[in-house]
């Protein structure tokens, strides 16, 4: 069985601390990893020889950054930003190809700078090629793990965790079990002065009045009704009925008949937690406590890719089928209390949550979930961390390739 | 042994059954973590999925979690299974705009 006991519960008090690394900006780190930063998918085997090499770093890598136009151009530039900008990166090595006109390694870094951390732009081309300028980023790289592994942890308040919220692989158990479990931390970590970050704006479909209440002002349920419903305007415009992609064909094996259905178990994360505002995807979330809620689609990398890049340090992604999704940067922390999943899919289950359907109240579940954030964000590595399961970064796009 | 199956709201048309259930299998309703009414199912049932145990006229809308999770596209009784076969999404519906 996958570690229901995993998370000893070691003390009957809620903690409200846990252990990071504080950085310039008052942004606390979970990790302390380098990130290797690549600017275009021609920078990518470089990004990963000089990951490969260096203990500590970690390469984040994609197919874009060129030919892209407008819009797109710019979210992928922000989502590179804000995942050099996220705490979680103590360091940052940005690699480019040669001149990626509104994505140059120089742009990112230069933004990433504002956070107080150190960053370093490589050029491929103006640093003499892919094998020198691997050994420049190498070279710089170890110098800047010297000093990342010198930094020691420090007692924070749960008030500095942005604890990011997702689905996947949903099915009946979701909206019963996992999803509660996760909106009772939500409510906890909000109540203790922290942020929780809500997101998948097709699985909001058939729940935007329960989201909307929740708001802390009417402008920002309105907000939620207008994400949700242009979301539903690019469905429509394909001309498709939408099931069979939301609900997926796993989804529907669960048991889930409709995406209404999907929807109002996966509002169950946010708890009963206000609202405080909805921002579009990879935008950075505001200081203020509360539930923030991301426009991201229900595919489940591109949204945890933009919850990343919007701050968060962990991830509790909730899933009725078992999954191995693992951002590369933020601590995913995968639970279920689907039991056939828990014994399928225990090899990258982090929280087993199945005592629900035995009876065990929602809190002691909840419980569990929470004492695995705080233990995971103090330095705890989820199975899928451990593994390597890096497969979770996703660049959405609104342009075409041109 | 009759399977469980959970409701979330009363009024909901719907509970999910716990464990697959055998068609003229027995179910029994659980509310709040109170059991209820034993039903019996019309249908075989796979592992979570949906049994009705308010009946659903063509065109209404099937409740779960107080709120609806989609419009019946035929009568559904008592004891049947309910999924895509008899309810349809009301959103995102190209096919049909």
């Amino acid at each position: 069985m996958a570690g229901r006991n995993g998370s000893a519960t070691r003390s009957k008090r809620l903690r409200k601390t846990w252990w990071g690394y504080p950085r310039e900006n008052g942004d606390v780190g979970a990790r302390n990893y380098l990130l290797v930063l690549s600017g275009t998918l021609y920078a990518n085997p470089t990004c990963e020889r000089v990951a490969r090499t260096l203990r500590h770093s970690v390469a984040l890598t994609h197919p874009l950054g060129r030919c892209q136009i407008g819009p797109d151009i710019q979210r992928t530039f922000e989502t590179l930003v804000g995942h050099g900008q996220n705490a979680n990166a103590g360091a940052v090595i940005v690699i480019d190809h040669h001149r990626e006109e509104g994505c140059t390694a120089d742009e990112i870094a230069h933004e990433i700078a504002k956070t107080g951390k150190r960053v370093e732009a490589i050029n491929i081309r103006e640093d003499g090629g892919a094998i020198d300028a691997t050994a420049k980023a190498t070279r710089i790289g170890m110098e800047m793990l010297r000093e990342l592994t010198n930094e020691r942890r420090q007692e924070v308040s749960v008030s500095k965790l942005l604890l990011g919220l997702n689905c996947g692989t949903s099915d009946t158990t979701s909206g019963l079990s996992h999803n509660k479990a996760t909106g009772w931390v939500t409510d906890q970590v909000v109540k203790l002065g922290g942020r929780a970050l809500l997101a998948e704006t097709t699985e909001m479909m058939g729940g935007e009045g329960v989201l909307a209440d929740k708001c802390v002002r009417p402008a920002l349920g309105k907000r939620i009704w207008r994400i949700v419903e242009e979301m539903e305007e690019r469905i429509l415009a394909c001309g498709v009925d939408l099931r069979g992609s939301q609900p997926t064909g796993d989804n529907m094996e669960g048991g889930l008949t409709t995406i209404e259905e999907k929807s109002l178990g996966a509002i169950q994360k946010a708890g009963s937690a206000p609202i405080v505002d909805v921002i579009p995807w990879a935008k950075r979330a505001n200081r203020r406590s509360g539930l923030h809620v991301m426009d991201t689609p229900g595919h489940g990398g591109e949204s945890i890719t933009g919850i990343a890049a919007g701050g968060s340090q962990v991830l509790i992604f909730s899933t009725g089928g078992g999954h191995t999704i693992n951002h590369p940067l933020m601590s995913t922390i995968r639970i279920t209390g689907n039991p056939l999943s828990a014994k399928l899919q225990a090899d990258t289950t982090d929280v087993d949550v199945t005592d629900i359907f035995e009876g065990a109240p929602i809190e002691v579940a909840g419980r569990r979930v929470y004492d695995e954030v705080i233990d995971v964000a103090s330095g705890k590595m989820t199975k899928a961390e451990i593994l390597h399961e890096d497969n979770a970064f996703a660049i959405n796009r609104n342009g075409p390739s041109v | 042994m009759p399977v469980t199956a959970m409701i979330i709201e009363e009024g909901d048309n719907v509970a999910t059954c716990l464990q697959k259930v055998a068609k003229g299998g027995s179910v029994r309703l659980m509310l709040n973590g109170k059991m209820g009414k034993t039903l019996k199912a019309n249908q075989a049932i796979p592992y979570i999925h949906k049994i009705c145990i308010k009946p659903l006229k063509k065109g209404e809308h099937c409740m779960k979690y107080g709120l609806s999770i989609g419009v019946a596209s035929k009568d559904i009784k008592v004891g049947d299974y309910i999924h895509v076969h008899n309810i349809e999404s009301a959103r995102g519906r190209g096919d049909l705009a």
